[in-house]
């Protein structure tokens, strides 16, 4: 029912993100955006990487996403969403519209190597489990193994639905319905309306 | 009894959440249905959360940054701050435009265009793709009916304004219906209003009646 669930959950450190965003946004506070910055730009970076985002450019866009941070700290409400959701969603956009934009250039098409199933990474990539480690990551650790592992692909590796049923050599309708399965899980224990 | 068809496929909305859509137009059309639907909202806003619990368990340690928290604050001073699309609508006043397709419009100087597309109907392409895809509105009447057809590809769509009926099955303002390759389906315009949706198609439409076969060499649909 409720978007506040997040926040009234016993997460001390979502609680502390949302201060200094507070901070961030009403008085330019230099050493809030630092600890928001040591936290976030190391992960946005890596996130990108995996996604198979050249080093220099990931470099870069790291540093656009933690600009638009520090510049649009005072529009972040935290009744709608907890600050790793707020910046998630701004990593993905920067990084969607980039490749877009290279895209109407004629720079890449769609059988660019971005866009092509490689290798899943080692295991070991997502195992460390940071001190962030919040109600969403115990949800998520409690999904069966095969529904997690779409998840994972979809978010950590950037593939579509349909890129994951050829990755694992399955018909569509089955991934679609463990996407249905997880989501009704997750629905649940995250306190949304199922 | 009659039904409520509003949201899609949950694997949509994961394509969505994550960043995973085919083309530009994608994006436009669901973040269009997200800006307008208050269900598909709450389903992207628990997968972005999951992947932001992702993006929080993305290793990191390793190599340091080769940058750092003074380098944003150098780049702030020398970035001029993003410019605000103007309020795009002004060339449309009588249409809903969702934000996303207004300001991807204005990113992409891309137009309305009305033209025919048979009794009661118009259409305006906004986007060809590289694989045949249109993303169109079209504007329909009171009480028109759409044949029987099928598609060859699949097709996304959008209510903006007013309603339609396929089958027993509503579709109000934010709904976003799909409907798959190879089905046959049949659209008729509810009577209350005008209705007006974002349409994302691939391959031609088929209609089972050979006139329209004829109709349709004209519509370009």
């Amino acid at each position: 029912m409720t978007h506040d669930s997040e926040r009234a959950r016993p997460d001390a450190q979502a609680r502390l993100f949302a201060t200094l965003m507070g901070r961030v946004g009403a008085d330019r506070d230099r050493e809030a955006f630092s600890a928001l910055f040591g936290h976030f730009a190391p992960r946005i970076r890596s996130f990108l990487i995996n996604r198979r985002v050249t080093p220099a450019l990931a470099d870069d866009l790291t540093q656009d996403v933690m600009l638009a941070v520090w510049r649009r700290a005072a529009s972040f409400d935290p009744s709608k969403a907890a600050v790793s959701t707020w910046i998630y969603t701004i990593a993905r956009n920067l990084h969607i519209d980039h490749f877009r934009k290279s895209v109407r250039a004629g720079k890449m098409d769609e059988q660019d190597p971005i866009l092509q199933p490689e290798p899943a990474p080692e295991a070991e990539e997502l195992v460390s489990r940071s001190e962030d480690v919040d109600i969403v990551a115990r949800a998520l650790a409690d999904l069966p193994a095969d529904q997690k592992s779409v998840l994972e692909l979809a978010f950590v590796e950037g593939l579509s639905h349909s890129e994951i049923a050829t990755r694992l050599d399955l018909p569509l309708g089955t991934v679609k319905s463990r996407v249905r399965l997880a989501m009704t899980k997750l629905r649940l224990s995250l306190g949304e309306d199922a | 009894m009659t039904r409520r068809g509003n949201v899609l496929d949950d694997s949509w909305y994961l394509d969505y959440a994550a960043g995973n859509l085919e083309s530009e137009a994608h994006d436009v059309i669901m973040a269009s249905h997200v800006a307008l639907s208050d269900e598909a909202r709450d389903r992207v806003r628990t997968l972005e959360r999951v992947g932001a619990a992702l993006m929080g368990q993305s290793g990191s340690a390793g190599a340091g940054l080769g940058f750092d928290v003074d380098d944003i604050l150098r780049r702030d001073r020398e970035v001029a701050t993003e410019t605000v699309p103007a309020p795009a609508n002004d060339t449309h006043p009588d249409l809903p435009m969702p934000g996303p397709l207004t300001d991807w419009m204005n990113e992409t100087g891309t137009r309305v265009k009305w033209s025919y597309l048979g009794p009661g109907l118009s259409k305006a392409i906004l986007w060809r793709g590289p694989r045949g895809q249109r993303l169109w509105l079209l504007r329909a009447q009171p009480g028109v009916s759409i044949p029987q057809h099928g598609h060859s590809g699949s097709e996304l769509t959008l209510v903006l304004k007013g309603s339609f009926w396929d089958g027993e099955t509503q579709y109000r303002p934010g709904d976003l219906e799909e409907a798959h390759a190879g089905v046959e389906h049949d659209i008729r315009i509810d009577e209350a209003g005008e209705c007006v949706c974002l349409a994302l198609t691939e391959g031609k439409l088929r209609f089972e009646n050979p006139l329209l076969k004829v109709f349709q060499l004209f519509t370009g649909l």
